[in-house]
């Protein structure tokens, strides 16, 4: 392993940032994200940064059941974010569409057919610590040794 | 990057909105009192109005019925701030034209209530144009 | 309405201010903005029409997760339109518990408006110790219910676990500590001169805008109007002898202020709610029928109201949600965002009357 990729490695594992993006949940995922943010499971302590930025972000947490307002736009969104990148799919709407996955409702899911989704965390809604450890879980999965792995 | 990343046609959504029980309810209230054709109160709606406004069109409704209780009874029975300012079919300026017809037929002599009627055709023909 | 201007400008739906995907377009001039639209879309589920047609023990929890920073009044106004349909008993210690568990909703729900709103002003201290005190009231939402957000408390006939003598307690003690910090944050943002500078005077709602919309909650009564408090009007409210909070201005800072003021407010209801809590039954039974009502309710933003109309299995043959976000947004976009004068304004006072568009769009 070459001296840049074992500093990059160094780096990457102390600073992740997190977009998250809400595509149709009833709000309390959202919100339990956004608990991850209190001092009490204090996220950056771990270097994870919350923030709505999809440009520099590299961990993606979808909320929701996919809902048709956002077809092209999800997509278009994934792609922003640059390599190396993941998702998670936070609580059971991406997954599976929990109670929302009926006849006549309007959504889509689960939204693994619309983005390569890396994790699952269910739960209706997922504890912040859940959320919290997935983030930490995955981040070494995907981003260590990334380029060798690439080639 | 070709093709409109935001400007999505949002009629398809906005008629999801219109279509559930109270927005029917009154879209069908106001086509019956101004005698449009529902269909196409429902187009004029989804064309001019935002997507919010829309789905706060029931509360606005109801709100002005409410309202509409205070003003002088000729107006009222037009419609005059249901229409322009609880739900915004005509602008203010066509409204005090069409009150100020409505006024001059009742002093020709009209009775109240074909006055009203009349008043009511031109709200209709100003949205339908 | 349509037209055509000069700039146009987006923001969202993916902006680091909200929390939930929205689109507001600002029609400006220079940076001053003139009317302002919402598009909304990217969160519509349909769950209106998902419920017709389904027993009411279904409908339950799916109108629970209309919302999921209000599901508790979700789940009360719903079961308590059903009880008021087929005339069930509710105990009266059932309808403390009740008012308790609604009350500690409400609380974390302002806390949490109330952290978004330091958020968006970049005021980060002030949002993190504000969430970190809503962690304190999860904690006791948790300890009673026994779950953090979508708890399904509220049943017919009463509520589903009794308050243990050592959780009241505790609530009592934390309902101190938790009182402490929240009149110490009010008085960091009353004093504040920079928050008062992003604050004061931005977004005025008029009372006779916010007559015309329709607005609820919070934001109404940041503009002078009390009496839209429907807490004013529930049998069990009314013996607790509370009186709503109102302030005049009608800008951002009242409306933040209006919150903290009511997180206080409720936190005298549910001491008042413990004091008289009187030993008995949780559950007085009784099973929905057949009827058609309609029926509102106080969540934390404002008047929710629910259209129900059941058969005589207690199927939801029809039901149509108004939730308190629709008109609140609606008074925000059309009202409070026109004449802003900066660009930089338009987030914080769109989040200052609490937007939620998974109540709006259902």
């Amino acid at each position: 392993m070459s001296l840049l990729q074992s500093v990059k490695n160094l780096v990457r594992s102390h600073s992740i940032h997190v977009a998250y993006v809400d595509v149709g949940s009833c709000n309390g995922c959202d919100i339990e994200v956004l608990a991850c943010l209190s001092p009490r499971y204090d996220i950056e302590q771990y270097g994870i940064y919350v923030h709505n930025n999809p440009r520099e972000a590299d961990i993606l947490l979808v909320i929701g059941a996919y809902t048709p307002g956002w077809e092209e736009k999800l997509h278009t969104l994934w792609e922003k974010i640059p390599d190396p990148k993941a998702a998670i799919a936070i609580g059971n709407c991406p997954i599976s569409g929990c109670l929302f996955n009926r006849p006549h409702s309007l959504v889509d899911p689960p939204v693994s057919k619309h983005i390569p989704i890396a994790a699952e965390v269910p739960g209706c809604p997922p504890r912040p610590t859940e959320i919290l450890s997935a983030v930490l879980s995955l981040a070494p999965l995907v981003f260590k040794d990334y380029e060798v792995a690439k080639r | 990057m070709t093709g409109y990343l935001y400007e999505k046609d949002l009629s398809a959504m906005k008629y999801a909105i219109l279509t559930s029980t109270r927005h029917d309810r009154v879209v069908r209230s106001i086509a019956e009192e101004l005698n449009i054709p529902q269909i196409k109160l429902r187009k004029w709606m989804i064309d001019h109005f935002d997507m919010m406004l829309l789905e706060n069109l029931p509360a606005r409704y109801d709100q002005g019925r409410m309202a509409r209780e205070t003003n002088p009874p000729l107006e009222k029975k037009i419609g005059a701030a249901l229409y322009t300012r609880a739900v915004p079919l005509i602008s203010d300026g066509e409204m005090e034209r069409i009150k100020k017809e409505v006024y001059a037929l009742v002093k020709e002599g009209r009775p109240e209530n074909d006055a009203v009627l009349a008043g009511r055709e031109m709200i209709r023909d100003v949205i339908l144009q | 309405m349509k037209r055509t201007v000069d700039v146009s400008i987006p923001i969202g739906p993916i902006h680091p201010c909200f929390k939930e995907p929205a689109r507001v377009k600002c029609e400006t001039k220079g940076e001053f903005v003139l009317s302002a639209e919402v598009e909304l879309g990217y969160m519509k589920k349909g769950i209106e029409r998902i419920m017709r047609g389904r027993p009411w023990q279904e409908v339950m929890f799916l109108a629970e997760r209309v919302c999921g920073i209000c599901s508790v009044i979700h789940n009360m106004v719903f079961i308590e339109a059903l009880e008021q349909m087929s005339a069930i008993f509710v105990p009266d210690r059932a309808a403390l518990l009740r008012v308790i568990v609604n009350e500690l909703d409400r609380m974390q729900s302002h806390i949490l408006a109330n952290f978004s709103y330091c958020y968006t002003i970049e005021h980060e201290t002030l949002a993190m110790y504000l969430l970190d005190v809503r962690e304190q009231v999860m904690d006791e939402l948790e300890r009673i219910t026994g779950a953090r957000v979508t708890c399904a408390y509220i049943v017919p006939g009463g509520v589903r676990f009794d308050l243990r003598h050592e959780d009241a307690l505790h609530l009592k003690a934390n309902l101190a500590a938790i009182e402490g910090e929240v009149v110490r944050y009010m008085h960091m943002f009353e004093s504040g001169p920079l928050i008062a500078l992003r604050s004061r005077g931005i977004g005025v709602l008029t009372r006779e805008a916010a007559l015309e919309a329709y607005a609820v909650g919070p934001t109404a009564r940041a503009s002078g109007m009390p009496e839209v408090d429907r807490r004013l009007r529930h049998p069990t409210y009314k013996t607790l002898g509370f009186s709503p909070v109102s302030r005049t201005e009608g800008d951002n800072y009242a409306r933040i202020m209006v919150r903290f003021q009511e997180v206080l407010e409720s936190i005298g209801i549910i001491r008042r709610c413990l004091d008289m809590l009187p030993e008995g039954p949780i559950r007085g039974g009784g099973i929905p029928g057949a009827g058609e009502i309609s029926y509102s309710g106080e969540a934390p933003r404002g008047e929710l109201s629910y259209f129900v109309k059941t058969d005589a299995a207690g199927r939801v043959l029809d039901i149509s949600i108004q939730t308190p976000s629709i008109m609140n947004i609606e008074a925000c976009c059309h009202y409070m965002l026109k004449g802003v004068t900066s660009l930089a304004d338009v987030p914080s006072t769109f989040v200052s009357a609490d937007p939620c568009i998974a109540c709006t769009e259902r």
